[in-house]
């Protein structure tokens, strides 16, 4: 019996036959695992050294095996040798790998002399064919090519779907020393972050980033990467896969910016219920206190004097209901046809119709669109814009000097700006940043100030999902910057 | 109604509604004298500056302020004036007359003590009957 209980266990539950070698006199046991494994009974069989040798050892491996144990049995020679054992349960051969008790892996403090029998199992050759061609299959199928860092060879390995997702050829060898310029700018700090906790403290990554193809064409990939060990709990190396999931990642990308739009809208929408309610409220709540006011008052003459408030009341709902469908407009109109138009053109538009007001407030207009001549819009809102932004600039111009507006295009990111500055008395921020764009707002004592324009022009830009900021300093100007 | 209240003070941007109360104060004479201011600026400077004014008269007993205005809106005034009208010689009694129905307004308002109640425009004219007479006894 084997002294080590732990061992023993494994054993009988390994898929491994042994024998034990007794002497006096000199007889083997064979286990129960040998017997089954190949397919014996112990009734039917001898289990003896001859026997073995004349019926179940392959012919070819008789001489070396009979030498080696005998060795062992009388002189402790420890081996290791193939040998090919007949099986009974198809008539084949099966290789088994032997090895007695100095030469397993594990010291097993063994009373007796052992030998033990591994089966080694080899697949028969279309077999490995057929895995390969799943491994293959499922790689190309999923777009997950594998890949290999090795940092003792200091050599980058990429199996055949990798070079296809990344668009290499096939004998594209993969530098590790330009391995930055496989990641797309922006991704590359993340990508050296990632592989260089993996590399030093052995963090896993599991990633979405950015790489970049042969063809410089950008794609979304999912990176994983795990770092690979040898005895001493050294790192290696890091083995990993990329996934192709470009398709996905646009899909995905493409649904958030739908969420936005839709969070968006929905909050303007939400907004205009606010001011509807609001702004047609204020006036009936006026009437409401005209009409008791009435109701309290005896002497007809007065009562027929209440007329003129009236129509006063109903001329400011009729007002407030014009600004309030220019908004409702805003939102049905955004599907109208978006065409090329010249900046200048629009300018001209715009500056035309109001040259009595630019001249007489001696307002200088300085444009610049040699950056970016034209955009596809609506013509209509690109006017409204120009218009609303420009009077507001002639409106609240600075007391001690004539207006200069500074009106400015540009691409920024793949982004296209409209900018423009006035030299202005400017809005305190502090006070009124959440306002500015808000409806019915007004920050100055003019008398014309309606508090209609910009919130106009808001919901113009934000309705074609661009948006507009504002810069401002008291005294200085004012500068509204507009993301198409 | 032997005592009648001294000055009210309106803080509102809207014109219409300004004339209305004013008339309706006149018809049913709540109240001596009325000032307006159309936005909180306006009304936050001659607080300040009759600050250290004697005349008792010059201090309104009540004030209406609106939330949405110009310039300086009612919140804004609420702030400034929760500052110092502790330093006048009598209790000024402030409500909020607004035609926002906002739930999120209603509770802010009520939140600061500054604020005695929040009207909710249209407001009746027994309404400010009522508080005309609250305060005048």
């Amino acid at each position: 019996m084997l002294q080590n209980e732990l061992f023993n266990n494994v054993i009988k539950d390994f898929n491994t036959g042994y024998w034990e070698l007794h002497k006096d006199p000199e007889r083997e046991i064979w286990s129960e695992k040998f017997y089954s494994s190949l397919g014996y009974t112990k009734e039917k069989t001898e289990p003896t050294i001859d026997y073995f040798l004349k019926h179940l050892i392959h012919p070819e491996d008789v001489d070396v095996f009979r030498d080696n144990f005998l060795n062992y049995r009388h002189n402790t020679v420890n081996f290791k040798q193939h040998i090919k054992i007949r099986s009974k349960i198809d008539n084949n051969y099966k290789l088994f790998r032997c090895a007695t008790n100095d030469t397993l892996p594990v010291n097993i403090k063994s009373e007796f002399d052992l030998i033990f029998f591994f089966e080694v199992k080899l697949e028969p050759e279309h077999t490995i064919t057929k895995d390969n061609f799943y491994y293959k299959e499922t790689a190309q199928m999923t777009a997950t090519g594998s890949w290999y860092v090795d940092f003792i060879e200091k050599k980058s390995f990429w199996d055949f779907e990798t070079r296809r997702i990344l668009e290499y050829p096939d004998d594209y060898i993969p530098s590790l020393k330009d391995s930055a310029l496989y990641y797309a700018e922006e991704s590359q700090q993340k990508a050296a972050n990632l592989f260089f906790n993996c590399a030093m403290m052995g963090t896993p990554f599991n990633t979405e980033i950015k790489m970049v193809t042969a063809n410089k064409r950008m794609f979304w990939v999912r990176a994983i990467g795990k770092p690979v060990y040898n005895e001493n709990k050294e790192i290696i190396g890091i083995r990993g896969v990329f996934q192709d999931i470009d398709e996905i990642k646009k899909k995905e990308l493409g649904l958030q910016k739908s969420i936005d739009i839709i969070a968006s809208q929905n909050s303007r929408l939400f907004n205009f219920a606010h001011i509807v309610s609001h702004n047609l409220r204020s006036h009936t709540s006026n009437l409401s206190l005209l009409i008791q006011l009435i109701d309290e008052i005896n002497n007809p003459e007065e009562k027929i004097g209440f007329i003129k408030d009236i129509k006063q009341i109903s001329h400011s709902l009729n007002t407030t209901i014009e600004h309030l469908n220019e908004v409702a407009a805003i939102h049905t109109n955004k599907d109208q046809e978006k065409k090329v138009v010249r900046f200048k053109n629009a300018l001209n538009v715009v500056t035309n119709g109001i040259s009595q007001m630019i001249s007489v407030s001696k307002t200088k207009i300085i444009a610049d669109f040699s950056l970016l001549d034209k955009i596809n819009y609506i013509p209509a809102y690109l006017e409204s814009i120009l218009l609303n932004l420009i009077t507001n600039a002639i409106k609240y111009k600075h007391i001690e000097r004539d207006p200069i507006i500074d009106i400015k295009t540009y691409i920024k990111n793949g982004k296209k700006y409209l900018k423009i500055s006035d030299n202005g008395r400017g809005i305190d921020l502090k006070l009124f940043k959440n306002k500015i764009f808000g409806m019915y707002k007004t920050f100055h004592h003019n008398k014309d100030a309606v508090g209609i324009g910009l919130f106009l022009t808001k919901n113009q830009i934000e309705s074609l999902n661009g948006r507009i900021t504002v810069e401002s300093e008291v005294d200085k100007g004012t500068t509204f910057i507009i993301e198409f | 109604m032997s005592k009648k209240i001294g000055l009210a003070c309106i803080i509102d941007d809207d014109t219409m509604y300004v004339n209305l109360v004013k008339r309706i104060v006149e018809a049913k004479n709540l109240c001596k004298n009325l000032m307006v201011f159309p936005n909180g600026k306006e009304a936050l400077t001659y607080f300040e500056a009759i600050l250290t004014s004697l005349d008792k008269n010059t201090i309104p007993d009540i004030i209406f302020l609106d939330l949405n205005m110009p310039v300086m809106d009612g919140w804004e005034f609420l702030e400034n004036f929760t500052k110092i009208k502790n330093k006048f010689e009598k209790t000024i009694t402030l409500y909020i007359v607004s035609s926002s129905i906002n739930p999120v307004d209603i509770e802010r308002a009520k939140s600061i003590n500054t604020v005695k109640d929040y009207l909710i425009k249209p407001v009746t004219l027994k309404e400010l009957e009522a508080i005309f007479l609250k305060r005048a006894i």
